[in-house]
């Protein structure tokens, strides 16, 4: 079996995962920040330690200036959800997955008014386009950092400038690039960013997590028990305290944090080289086939370690079925929850066959998947 | 870096004690402090001091200037520093 759908979650794991992940419901346990007892600070150092290695990750400084959620979802909701209200204005792109584009739905019903700023052929968004769609009443311009169909890249640091320049706050949705390409938050203008903790970064399913550079007005979606100011039944103010409400998921934290040191030990810098490495071996299998159609593929851009293709008169569900069942290639096809994203690319409403990969794919895998598209574009 | 065991029993001398607003920043100066080299031991937050959070750091009073400018410079929030034998 060769798993190529590591854009939706990462599989394998670095062993040292789910080691962590049972060590900590074995000899941890406690509840952190909850009592004085050395179960419950053990668990809290270990939430620290976590916390710490992600802020090494993104350089970020204080460590409380991230805090954890269920996933990417819930980070981008806190912000869209909590910053936007009636009468504002919120920029978007065309590539936004549905965790941003259902919330900014919602909110465009009840009042917000929502620009969706158009995404090239290949799936990338021209920072001049946001710049024309930032009004007075502006308030936030949400964009992804890498489009998970297509695997392009933006340009953070020119969307930033631009944001910086008109006075906008920025959200970076990082769900497809955290741990895979290099993410620097003391340079890059970014104001939030939501990331994925079971996709790049190599952890448990249901981990994840949000920066906020300044948490100013920013409410959390959730209120409740955190250990801090128990006399008073007012939210305390800071962070993290302020978005981490309820027990934390201590055993996927923990897992989150090894997946970190991994990615930390082998350089971002390095899976990113082994990805791109991979997208030029599959490439050089496919692009002379005039049957295999592939999404965004210009020499030298930036993207993840991904690849949409479709193959001419077979539809991606009957790729995708061949694909498993005849040569054991899991890959994940159809609108990959971004409907806007397909159209931007041509693609919709029958989406595309998406192959992703890893730290842990070679390339022999990678060259068994790509005879595997030339075989099945070949029977047609 | 310190090498003193995680929790001491006490009667290690150290008379200060810092109370903080949430634990996260509790933990996350008993890290940056022993990085430093300071000796420091958590403590469960005597109520008389703080209602705010359940953990407090003990350390030693005397370096109380270095242990704020270290804690200022490392963006670890805290409450107060107090001046708390124990008895």
């Amino acid at each position: 079996m060769i798993y190529l759908d590591n854009a939706a979650t990462s599989w394998p794991k670095p062993r040292q995962v789910p080691r962590a992940v049972a060590r900590a419901m074995t000899r941890g346990g406690g509840n952190p920040g909850r009592s004085g007892h050395s179960k419950s600070i053990e668990a809290g150092r270990a939430v620290l330690a976590c916390r710490e290695l992600l802020a090494e990750l993104f350089n970020v400084r204080d460590p409380s200036r991230i805090v954890f959620t269920k996933n990417a979802t819930e980070g981008l909701n806190v912000v869209l959800v909590g910053l936007l209200r009636a009468g504002g204005h919120v920029v978007t792109t065309s590539m936004e997955h549905n965790s941003v584009l259902r919330p900014l739905r919602a909110l465009s019903s009840a009042g917000v008014a929502l620009d969706v700023v158009a995404a090239d052929a290949e799936g990338r968004v021209d920072p001049q386009e946001i710049r024309r769609a930032i009004g007075a009443g502006t308030r936030l311009v949400a964009v992804t950092h890498g489009s998970n169909v297509t695997g392009a890249v933006n340009d953070i640091a020119a969307i930033g400038a631009v944001c910086r320049e008109r006075g906008v706050r920025l959200l970076v949705d990082a769900a497809q690039t955290v741990g895979c390409i290099p993410i620097d938050l003391e340079r890059l203008p970014v104001d939030y960013l939501a990331f994925s903790g079971h996709k790049g970064l190599l952890g448990p399913q249901g981990t994840g997590g949000l920066y906020i550079r300044d948490e100013g007005d920013l409410p959390p979606l959730l209120r409740g028990g955190t250990g801090s100011l128990s006399d008073r039944e007012e939210q305390p103010e800071f962070l993290p305290d302020r978005f981490e409400s309820g027990t934390l998921n201590v055993p996927g934290i923990v897992g989150l944090g090894e997946g970190a040191r991994y990615v930390l030990q082998r350089g971002v810098e390095m899976i990113m080289e082994h990805d791109r490495h991979l997208r030029d071996v599959l490439l050089e299998i496919v692009s002379g086939d005039p049957r295999i159609r592939v999404i965004g593929t210009s020499a030298g851009a930036p993207c993840t370690g991904l690849i949409s293709v479709v193959i001419r008169d077979v539809s991606p569900s009957a790729a995708g079925e061949a694909l498993e069942r005849r040569f054991g290639i899991l890959t994940r096809i159809g609108l990959h929850c971004a409907p806007s994203a397909h159209r931007s690319i041509g693609t919709f409403p029958d989406g595309t066959v998406r192959l992703s990969w890893s730290t842990f794919t070679t390339a022999r895998q990678i060259a068994k998947a790509g005879r595997a598209l030339l075989s099945i574009a070949a029977e047609r | 870096m310190f090498s003193r065991r995680d929790r001491g029993r006490g009667g290690d001398g150290l008379e200060g004690v810092i109370s903080f607003f949430g634990s996260h920043h509790a933990l996350r100066a008993e890290s940056v402090m022993k990085r430093a080299g300071f000796p420091v031991r958590l403590i469960p937050g005597p109520r008389e001091i703080s209602p705010n959070c359940g953990v407090a750091l003990r350390f030693d009073y005397g370096l109380r200037e270095e242990a704020i400018s270290l804690l200022e410079a490392s963006s670890v929030q805290f409450e107060a520093v107090h001046h708390y034998p124990e008895r």
